[in-house]
């Protein structure tokens, strides 16, 4: 079976994210740039599948400039078969990513794709349920725990309510939570070596299909900043400052 | 000291300086009256907390005048014994001159109370795009004050040097009262003794450092981190030199496979390599976006391995994985806490440091069967640690003996390798005694004669650093 894993090129978890002056963007000059974190663990999960015989091939695939090579590149050392770059022609909204997906998991006949269950640049957790409709395929979301049963998976879900588990058939879509693994470090041999893996680029234009043009960003604010706390003397007087601005 | 005369003191405190915060609570005597060392019992008069310059001016004046001993508290994250008062003293907490004063562009500093915690200057200069560089794994607590009567070092001393690189002026009330002023800020100032080196490092023993100017410098660059196993002692300096060469390197961070254990134990956490090897470095560079820096580190780990100096290695490229990396290495201190350790803060010159180790492990594993030694350090300016632990069932006085034993013939074997017994620790309360192994008796005479004329009735922290008489 041919596991499908999603990567995304995000600015590092550990920066402080900084907007443009001109509202153009976010900072990304000198800027750590990173493997999604979600992402990250999918490929993961991934990889313990084949090394426990589950999965045969682990295929990287990420859609962005060649800038996003560097991520793939850390995929295959990460231990990832070959990887699949899709060059876009400008701004991709989930729906065009799901749509990209679609066409790549056609093409490979994944037995599962895998899939950060959102990036945490923009947030969005959508692209995994967007595939799973256009695949027509089950889906199993934030999933902190995966197992293979045969034709199918057992898949334990983070929801509000606590922990949920749900059998899919495969193929399906799983994106997944935070508790799922702890992704490896890289093996320093391991970086060269992935130099010599495949990386297959594919235009976007090769691709016929249609860019989803339902959604287009048009600038990027901060958030404002957070007012100044006051000190009250007595409970008394927390109270009242309370009531004051309705909050009682 | 006696109650009464512990009692006598308070009541000088308020008749004296009836405008300070004063507390006799006995449990902040026990947290404000001793630092993270625990080989004496803290036990001050009182713990003072100045909210003002002016306070603490005043509080040195009356205290000089009636002869009362005064122990500067900052974070009391120091492991010397630094700013313990176990005698009576009077303890001053700068934990209530915690305002940031000053910023200035242009200069890139910015004026901090001496009470500001360490992490809150980082932060705050991060914030406007700036960065204070100098980091260890107490800066969450510690504050600038103390940073600066300590000297402090830290983690990326290989890049950015020691505390002293980064004050840029400073003001302190010396042991008669009086408030100066030094520097303030001019990068170019040749006119004499600046008294600002002069009280950084001296442990509060001159003088209480009430504000102080810091340089700020550009944001660090993306970096990665790799943690590569080494099968013997004599490949960290090849190990090092090779990487320096190929590598932006701002650390260069050395511990023991016995130290890992414990980290690993303490966690609950696997370790970083699939083999078990004797030593492990930690190395940090610069990656920057787009450049192949990864692929630097795999042509040295590529080197290090044909030559037989490395056997494993792994590399943590996003910042989380370089800090999970970072994290076998910082909570090495942490997860060796409950063993009651006796820290040794050892340097030798950087080319030296092979050598000394593997003459120091053999001496101490000669000598002191029975002790463990763990080792860790920051081999990048020849810093040290080496860290006894207290065998289950030894009482402390009789590990704190062994110690102090074994400690002589470490700190004679260290002299001889032309050595500093204490790095950036300090000397404190515990090593004053054996000032004499890395300074000579001439400088040590200056020094007496220098904290005779800042602080000539001897109340500034006394007992520390330099051994009164």
């Amino acid at each position: 079976m041919k596991v499908l894993v999603g990567i995304k090129r995000v600015v590092d978890y550990n920066v402080r994210i900084k907007v443009r002056s001109d509202g153009s963007g976010v900072e990304t000059d000198g800027v750590k740039m990173s493997v999604n974190p979600f992402d990250e663990i999918a490929l993961e999960e991934a990889l313990r599948m084949r090394e426990a015989g589950h999965a045969s091939e682990v295929i990287v695939v990420s859609v962005g400039g060649d800038e996003c090579q560097q991520q793939l590149r850390t995929g295959l050392a990460m231990g990832a078969d070959r990887a699949i770059q899709v060059r876009p022609e400008g701004e991709v909204q989930p729906l065009t990513v799901a749509r990209i997906l679609l066409a790549i998991a056609q093409r490979e006949q994944p037995g599962l794709v895998l899939l950060g269950k959102q990036a945490i640049d923009d947030d969005c957790n959508q692209t995994g349920q967007m595939l799973a409709a256009l695949w027509d395929r089950p889906q199993a979301t934030f999933a902190s725990r995966l197992e293979l049963a045969g034709e199918a998976a057992r898949v334990t879900r983070e929801v509000d309510a606590g922990l949920e588990t749900i059998e899919v058939d495969l193929p399906a879509v799983v994106t997944v939570d935070l508790r799922l693994n702890e992704p490896r470090f890289v093996k320093l041999p391991d970086i060269m070596k992935a130099k010599r893996k495949p990386l297959e680029v594919i235009e976007f234009g090769d691709l016929e299909i249609a860019p989803d043009p339902s959604m287009a960003v048009s600038h990027h604010a901060p958030p404002p900043p957070r007012a100044r706390g006051i000190m009250v003397e007595d409970t008394a007087q927390l109270v009242a400052e309370l009531k004051n601005r309705g909050l009682l | 000291m006696h109650q009464n005369e512990i009692d006598v003191r308070r009541e000088w405190l308020q008749n004296h300086c009836p405008e300070l915060a004063v507390s006799t609570e006995p449990a902040v005597l026990q947290s404000h009256g001793r630092d993270w060392t625990r080989f004496r019992e803290p036990r001050p008069a009182a713990v003072v907390f100045p909210e003002h310059v002016e306070q603490v001016v005043h509080l040195v004046r009356v205290a000089a005048e009636h002869g009362v001993p005064l122990v500067p508290s900052g974070g009391r994250t120091g492991l010397s014994g630094g700013a313990v008062a176990a005698a009576g003293e009077v303890v001053v907490s700068l934990d209530r001159l915690r305002r940031i004063l000053d910023f200035d562009a242009t200069d890139r500093t910015v004026t901090v109370e001496a009470g500001v915690v360490t992490a809150a200057v980082q932060a705050y200069a991060a914030e406007r795009g700036l960065c204070y560089p100098v980091s260890f794994g107490a800066e969450g607590s510690s504050q600038i004050g103390g940073n600066i009567a300590t000297n402090a070092g830290g983690l990326r001393v290989l890049r950015y040097g020691l505390t002293r690189d980064w004050v840029a002026g400073l003001s302190f009330v010396d042991g008669r009262g009086a408030l100066l002023e030094c520097n303030a800020g001019l990068v170019k100032n040749a006119s004499g003794f600046d008294l600002r080196h002069l009280l950084i490092g001296s442990e509060g023993t001159l003088g209480i450092v009430v504000r102080a100017m810091l340089r700020l410098t550009d944001p660090p660059p993306p970096r990665a981190a790799m943690v590569l196993g080494l099968d013997r002692l004599d490949a960290l300096m090849p190990v090092f030199r090779a990487a320096r060469e190929a590598l932006a390197l701002s650390a260069f961070e050395f511990f023991s496979a016995t130290a890992l254990q414990r980290v690993c134990a303490h966690l609950g956490c696997a370790p970083p390599l699939a083999e078990a090897c004797p030593f492990l470095v930690l190395l940090e560079f610069d990656n920057p976006d787009g450049e192949d820096g990864l692929s630097f580190a795999a042509a040295i780990y590529d080197r290090c391995v044909e030559t037989g100096w490395v056997r494993e290695g792994v590399i943590g490229e996003s910042a989380t994985q370089a800090r999970a990396l970072w994290r076998y290495r910082e909570a090495i201190p942490e997860s060796i806490a409950a063993a009651t350790p006796y820290k040794n803060d050892l340097a030798v010159r950087i080319s030296r440091v092979p050598d000394f180790l593997a003459a120091l492990d053999g001496q101490v594993a000669a000598q002191y069967p029975e002790l463990e030694v763990l080792w860790y350090g920051h081999i990048g300016d020849g810093n040290l640690h080496m860290n006894v632990l207290k065998p289950d069932g030894m009482a402390l006085e009789a590990f704190e003996q062994a110690c102090a034993a074994a400690s002589r013939s470490i700190y004679a074997l260290t002299r001889s390798f032309g050595g500093t017994i204490s790095a950036e620790h300090g000397i404190g309360l515990l090593k004053q005694a054996d000032l004499g192994y890395c300074r000579s008796a001439a400088e040590i005479e200056h020094m007496r004669g220098i904290k005779a004329v800042l602080d000539p009735a001897g109340i500034m922290n006394p007992g520390k650093l330099i051994a009164v008489g």
